[in-house]
């Protein structure tokens, strides 16, 4: 059995009869200290899908278990990284991971804790902005404010939506090599979630597709065999990688056709109706 | 430097004054004095126009206590409030002054009597002086219109006794049961009396013109008799201070009691017999009895404004404090339970519009359930009235506030605290109350506002020493010096509310973390 999986899952919104299905049936498996990425399309449940893995939100069928356990409801060792950073907004940077840290680590020295939560900061590279506020700070900062107050919990599972999909191209390769380090340096079953094939071939050591919605479903998986480290220089002339990344991008496209298609026939029959012109009376 | 004289600024909301601080630093001048023009000038300019026009329109409406108080005169009573308030506090300070203090006091005292006994006694000769010309003059003017008034009254009198006789006469000829000859006797009286009418009319007249002529004085004098009535005044006032000195002192009246008692002590060691034993003994222990009353007395100070200032400020905030407490908790329940919410819903509901003059006279006579002596009770039970009025028409907006700041946390938020597992009480001080935070100020604030004026109206209506009662006061005392002093009133309630609000707004805004703006 895998460390976290996740059997015929199905979720939907809304009420009885105006029930809109996000999730159906669907199943992941993660080994212990993997790193799986999860691919998908805006609005197709990515997110829903991470408020069932930290068991913020209760799936309608199906169970996920973390070690064999059921998932029932959120706690710290389900570690999430919120699309939105969630952060609050009334502490400083020091105070959010603070925060967490006391209600984790409740038999820590203040001095211990200090230095766990500077630890942390140091992780994130946000040492010179430890007492400004989130109001304050860059949307990349806060990214990685809330990274750094998920990792100073040290949870079994660390789930990040669309961690740095906030980015710009340039901080975000620095933050990919930097997930990379942190993940290298303490090693942890990892499910991040993305919108960006290179970004995800170049972390996981497994890629997932979400498929299109309503009523997605995770579909076959792509390995990624890539030797580590990835040095993203060179990967761009790998032709491995680009094999790979082709075959995924023409996956997901050829889902997007498929679903386009599928709503096409759905759509509403317009009236043969011409505008009748007036003037020419 | 600058920047945090800005920053405080800023968090104060006192953004006008921006400019100045950069034009004194030197930043940009022309734009700054166009910014100072544009948010100072216009202000000032606009209270300019107002003062103009209240300058201009007060004279022109006579009611029951005088005149309506122009600018000048509202500010002389804004400065006739300050001094009985400086002399009080003196008179106070020199009851209890003693030794060299007390003396030196009391030659300062002596010296400005010396000096101002000639003053006034000048001022009284000039003003009466003044007074018999003015007299003479009035004479002069009005003496022989007087004459000629009493000519035509004369005159008058004897045309209407006259054509009075002639009617008669012409009655007496008048044939009996002639309708037509009687209507065109009674066409001719009624013409008599319209004419008597007219002339009395015109007497009328000529006699206001007199009284006119006798009311107008010399201008001079009016400035000579307030100049003699400050001199009087601040005479009559050196007085008292001056009793309060001598004779009234507590020092004074300590040592004259302590030499008497030694008279009495020594009268009782060498008393004989067992009566007058006994009477010496009771003389000496009455005397030490009186002695001690005295140590602990104090110039009983009447409620001057500025203290009755003091005390409002402090009763709206007793009350304001006791509302909060009851609003903040209740509201984040509130917030927190729809339950709780669905079951205070139609309290609130009924309660809320309820105004202060319904609540007053209910908690004045609860409290005076609790409260049997109010003289010697521990609060007053006025204050304490109008305090619970404050609070109980001053918590809704906390209270509502509250509820919706607490009900309205984001999602988010909420979701940091399951994935930490807070229990209940760290969820509801670590992420629902601070992100409530500066909703609850915002109705703190409005609180606070809505108290201030409530309370003024409490006061009022419970005479509880206070604005509120200062107002009733001067309004039952109905001159036009005290007319006046309501206007200062306004000034003030006006300034303090004012104040108050500019105290919430810095209180809201620190606690504010999404950088909200400041209402005006
Ligand atoms: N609380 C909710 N109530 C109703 N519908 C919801 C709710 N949350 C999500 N949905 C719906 O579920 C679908 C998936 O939403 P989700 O937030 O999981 O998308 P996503 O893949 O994370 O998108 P994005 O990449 O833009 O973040 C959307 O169509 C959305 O309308
Ligand atoms: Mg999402």
């Amino acid at each position: 059995m895998s460390f976290l999986e996740m059997e015929n899952v199905s979720v939907g919104f809304g009420l009885e009869g105006f029930r809109t299905e996000v999730l159906r049936d669907a199943s992941l498996s993660v080994e212990e200290n993997e790193f799986i990425a999860v691919i998908g399309f805006s609005g197709s449940g990515k997110s829903t899908l991470v408020s069932m893995l930290t068991g913020l939100l209760r799936p309608d069928k199906g169970v996920i278990k973390l070690k064999g356990k059921e998932i029932t409801r959120p706690g710290p060792h389900l570690g999430i990284v919120f699309q939105n950073y969630s952060l609050l907004p009334w502490l400083s940077v020091y105070g959010n991971i603070e925060l967490a840290a006391k209600k984790v680590f409740p038999e820590y020295s203040k001095a211990q804790r200090k230095e766990h939560i500077e630890r942390y900061i140091e992780m994130v590279s946000l040492t010179p902005a430890r007492d400004k506020k989130p109001g304050e700070l860059s949307g990349g900062m806060r990214q990685r404010v809330s990274l750094a107050r998920t990792l100073c919990m040290q949870p079994e599972v660390l789930i990040m939506d669309e961690p740095l999909s906030a980015l710009d191209a340039l901080t975000r390769a620095n933050l990919q090599d930097e997930l990379v380090r942190i993940w290298e340096e303490d090693k942890r079953t990892v499910v991040m979630i993305t919108n960006d094939v290179d970004e995800a071939v170049l972390l996981a050591d497994r890629i997932v597709p979400l498929t299109m919605g309503p009523a997605a479903t995770l579909a076959e998986s792509f390995p990624v065999t890539l030797p580590r480290p990835r040095d993203r220089t060179s990967l761009n002339t790998n032709p491995e990688f680009k094999k790979l990344r082709n075959e995924i991008i023409h996956f997901m496209t050829a889902m997007n056709k498929e679903a386009k298609m599928l709503r096409v026939d759905r759509g509403l029959s317009m009236p043969d109706v011409k505008p009748f012109d007036f003037t020419a009376a | 430097m600058k920047f945090k004289i800005l920053k405080a600024l800023d968090v104060a909301g006192l953004q006008v004054f921006d400019p100045v601080v950069r034009l004194i630093c030197g930043e940009n001048p022309p734009e700054q004095f166009r910014k100072i023009l544009l948010f100072i000038g216009i202000p000032i300019i606009t209270f300019l126009i107002f003062i103009g026009i209240w300058t201009y329109l007060a004279p022109r409406h006579t009611t029951k206590a005088g005149e309506v108080p122009t600018p000048g005169v509202v500010k002389n009573a804004a400065d006739g409030i300050w001094v009985f308030h400086v002399r009080e506090n003196q008179k106070a300070e020199d009851f209890l002054l003693e030794g060299p203090a007390r003396e030196k006091a009391l030659a300062g005292v002596q010296a400005r009597i010396a000096e101002l006994t000639p003053l006034a006694s000048a001022a009284r000769t000039k003003l009466g002086e003044l007074e018999t010309a003015s007299k003479s003059q009035i004479d002069q003017q009005v003496g022989p219109l007087q004459e000629k008034y009493n000519a035509l009254r004369k005159q008058t009198r004897a045309d209407e006794k006259a054509r009075e006789e002639a009617l008669i006469a012409q009655a007496d000829s008048l044939p009996i049961g002639d309708a037509k000859a009687r209507d065109a006797f009674l066409a001719k009286v009624s013409e008599h009396e319209v004419k008597s009418g007219t002339e009395k009319q015109a007497l009328k007249d000529f006699k206001s013109t007199i009284d006119a002529a006798y009311a107008d004085k010399f201008p001079e004098m009016e400035s000579v008799r307030i100049q003699y009535n400050a001199y009087e005044e601040e005479l009559q006032y050196l007085s008292k201070r001056l009793d309060y000195l001598t004779e009234g002192n507590q020092s004074v009246k300590i040592s004259e009691g302590q030499s008497e008692l030694v008279d009495l002590q020594s009268a009782f060691l060498t008393a004989e017999g067992g009566k007058a034993t006994l009477k010496a003994a009771e003389k000496v222990l009455k005397q030490e009895e009186s002695i001690a009353r005295i140590a602990e007395s104090s110039y009983s100070r009447p409620w001057t404004f500025p203290r009755q200032i003091v005390r409002s400020v402090a009763c709206v905030f007793v009350g304001f404090f006791i509302g909060s407490a009851i609003a903040i908790p209740l509201g984040v329940l509130c917030g927190i339970s729809r339950v709780f919410m669905a079951a205070l819903t139609p309290l609130i509901a009924l309660f809320k519009p309820v105004s202060p003059i319904v609540w007053l006279p209910i908690v004045f006579i609860i409290v005076g359930g609790f409260i049997s002596d109010p003289e010697t009770a521990f609060v007053h039970p006025a204050f304490l009235s109008s305090a619970i009025t404050v609070a109980l028409c001053s918590l809704w907006p906390t209270l509502v506030n509250t509820a919706l700041g607490v009900a309205s946390v984001e999602k988010d938020h909420i979701n940091v605290a399951r994935v930490l597992r807070l229990g209940f009480f760290s969820r509801l001080f670590k992420i629902v109350l601070p992100s409530a935070l500066p909703l609850i100020f915002a109705g703190l604030r409005i609180s606070l506002g809505v108290g201030w004026m409530v309370l003024i109206a409490a006061e009022l209506l419970c005479s509880s020493e206070g604005i509120g009662k200062f107002v009733w006061d001067m309004f039952n005392n109905g001159s036009s010096q005290t007319f006046a002093q309501m206007f200062v009133v306004v000034f003030v309630v006006g300034v303090i509310g004012l104040l108050l609000d500019r105290i919430m707004i810095v209180l809201q805004r620190s606690v504010s973390f999404d950088g909200a703006p400041t209402a005006i």
